[in-house]
């Protein structure tokens, strides 16, 4: 495919390369997975530009990575993957974890099918919206003191599960176990505890979402049954972060680590790459307390998967245990982790930047529970609220070729605004209404902001990961009650 | 240095893009302000307004008065202009506020000192939220007619 203004040279149909001679300064290519079509979608922003500035990072290894949900972010693109090489100097930068950290989405099965909810939608739309606190700076019910707040950084869903918010085998069902180890909440600023006080256990705005979902197509029904998925299903996704205290961890660092750059004598073509090595004392504080911020997320998703839970026990009279409310997994999607890899023969330390990216272990990965030992990493793909999500595995190859990763998402190719002047609200919820979907917000602006129209066709997103082998598709959900911030 | 005071008089919806003291900037996943002043205090006062114009409507009669004071340090005018934005989110956010007037005590290329005062958040209409104030895309120039400011705010 060309462009005038960028030389993409194509590897295959689902890989595309920039040139390190695209940018001096550049110390690795770009590469970006993509078909013709999405490439379209693109090259209409500035994202790929951003790709060939992410391939300025000191230590970057292999390739900037763009995944086939990439669009214009801020420093980074979103669904951009890079890897820096820790003893050689490599850099962590707060703006490739972005400022909703952990943001991530989680996927809990149940034993209900379509027909036992299809008269229910409204109650459990209305029920859910009620029950589980959402909106712009929506604060929970779920208060906690400082030194609890420091108890949540640490130990992270674990924390939830101690309070009895949910069971140990939720646990083994979340990356990391819910908790990243080497949080240090020390680092984290009193702005920062202050603005995550009053807001664990709440989903948040703009793209975060709970929504419940039927099963609407199997694609590897040995995988399916081993997960015990199956069609007709229903199934809940819960899409939530860090809220502010994300923010602020992102805000203080990214403050303090343009001057980083001087010091360290790092050369980057924007801002918001500022950076430090991993094994700065800056670095090393970032990472704490990047943390920190990762864990409060597996702790408010946690607590988010609870409420839920409850609710759906209210309105069915049941315990959620016997409507099998079970966790499928939880990933998370803007983070940056020290992770093991080859690298020409040797066994190497890296920091892997995902923004807007998913982690893809594939089977046989060490850091996998005993449970996905043999299928790969599950893998959560939400699409938009009038199409589609997904359920995928990971693979070898994506550990191989992406450091362990893959899509995160649909991938917004329409602004917010634009969305806004050009869809209408009463029309959107009939269409929606017209397919089954039911949709309830706090902010009318959110429905619009959010339509389908907005979202690249996430079924698109997810044929480039799948046929690039970087995960293979398990299920397709699709939405019935959504449940907008 | 004088104490001017701006006061909003309308909050309007994100897609409104007619006010006087500033243009919206479409991105992708996010949006921006383009904003004018005499002056950097005019600059700087003028974002603020814009950026919580973006947020909130006032809604409910006049409450009771928070305020808050800033204080902030940077390298140039840029950086000081983020961390201006920034502190009034964070500030916003941990007192539940939305900020309405600004009183610019002291400003130079690396410093700013100043007062905010808003009304508790209930009293508004959240229309959006934002994060943060990015140095993506970040320009501050400089002309005849005074400073023009484009920043984009991650929502």
């Amino acid at each position: 495919m060309s462009n005038p203004q960028f030389p993409l040279e194509k590897i295959d149909d689902y890989r595309w390369r920039i040139p390190r001679s695209y940018k001096p300064g550049m110390r690795v290519p770009g590469i970006v997975y993509a078909d013709e079509k999405l490439l379209k979608d693109i090259f209409q922003d500035k994202a790929l530009e951003q790709v060939a500035n992410v391939a300025f990072l000191p230590g970057i290894l292999r390739a900037s990575l763009a995944m086939p949900d990439i669009h214009w972010g801020y420093g980074f693109s979103i669904g951009g993957v890079a890897a820096t090489d820790i003893e050689s100097g490599g850099v962590i930068s707060p703006g490739g974890v972005g400022f909703d950290i952990n943001c991530g989405v989680r996927m809990l099965k149940t034993n209900l099918e379509f027909a036992d909810i299809k008269d229910k939608v409204k109650e459990i739309t209305y029920a859910l919206f009620n029950d589980v606190p959402s909106g712009i700076g929506s604060k929970g019910d779920i208060r906690v003191s400082a030194k609890e707040e420091q108890e949540i950084m640490l130990k992270g869903s674990g924390w939830a599960v101690g309070k009895g918010l949910g069971v140990a085998a939720d646990l083994e069902c979340t990356e990391e176990n819910g908790a990243i180890q080497g949080a240090d909440p020390d680092a984290v600023s009193e702005r920062a505890y202050e603005r995550g006080k009053a807001q664990s256990g709440t989903l948040g705005s703009g793209n975060h979402f709970l929504e419940v979902q039927v099963i609407d197509q199997l694609y590897d029904r040995d995988l399916c049954d081993t997960f015990g998925l199956t069609l007709g299903q229903v199934t809940v996704m819960i899409h939530s972060g860090s809220r502010g205290l994300g923010y602020q961890v992102c805000e203080d660092y990214s403050r303090s680590m343009v001057h980083c750059l001087q010091k360290y004598n790092i050369n980057v073509p924007d801002r918001q790459l500022a950076c430090a090595p991993v094994n700065s004392a800056e670095g090393k504080a970032y990472l704490g307390a990047m943390k920190c911020a990762a864990n409060y997320a597996w702790a408010n998703r946690q607590c988010l998967m609870h409420l839920t839970r409850e609710a759906f026990g209210k309105i069915f009279s049941k315990s959620w245990q016997s409507l099998g409310m079970e966790l499928v997994y939880d990933v998370a999607h803007n983070i940056a982790k020290i992770e093991k890899y080859n690298i020409d023969g040797i066994e190497r330390s890296l920091c892997v930047h995902r923004k807007g990216a998913t982690r893809a272990f594939g089977p046989g990965h060490p850091a996998l529970p005993e449970k996905y030992r043999k299928t790969g990493q599950p893998v959560i793909i939400p699409g938009d609220m009038g199409r589609n999500s997904y359920l995928l595995v990971g693979t070898q190859r994506a550990v191989d070729e992406t450091f362990g990763s893959t899509c995160h998402g649909a991938g917004r190719v329409k602004s917010r605004t634009a969305a806004t002047r050009s869809i209408n609200a009463e029309t959107l919820l009939k269409e929606l209404s017209s397919k089954g979907i039911m949709v309830k917000a706090s902010g009318r602006g959110t429905i619009v902001e959010e339509a389908p129209q907005a979202y690249k066709d996430v079924n698109e997103v997810v044929d480039v990961v799948h046929n690039a082998g970087l995960s293979k598709r398990v299920c397709r959900m699709r939405p019935v009650c959504v449940i907008k911030g | 240095m004088s104490r001017s005071k701006v006061r909003l008089l309308h909050g309007p919806k994100i897609p409104k893009q007619d006010l006087k003291n500033y243009e919206l900037i479409e991105h992708t996943a996010d949006f921006g302000i383009r904003v004018k002043g005499k002056d950097p205090e005019e600059l700087f006062k003028n974002a603020a307004l814009a950026m919580f114009d973006c947020i909130a409507a006032k809604t409910n009669p006049a409450q009771r008065t928070i305020q808050a004071r800033i204080n902030q340090e940077a390298e140039d005018l840029e950086e000081l202009f983020i961390n201006w934005l920034n502190e009034l989110l964070s500030l916003s956010a941990i007192k539940e506020v939305i900020f309405t007037e600004f009183n610019i005590n002291k400003i130079s290329d690396t410093v700013i000192q100043a007062e905010a005062d808003g009304e508790p958040a209930e009293a508004f209409k959240i229309n959006t939220e934002i994060k943060a104030a990015t140095y993506h895309q970040l320009k501050i120039d400089k002309s005849a007619e005074g400073l023009q400011a484009e920043v984009i705010f991650d929502v």
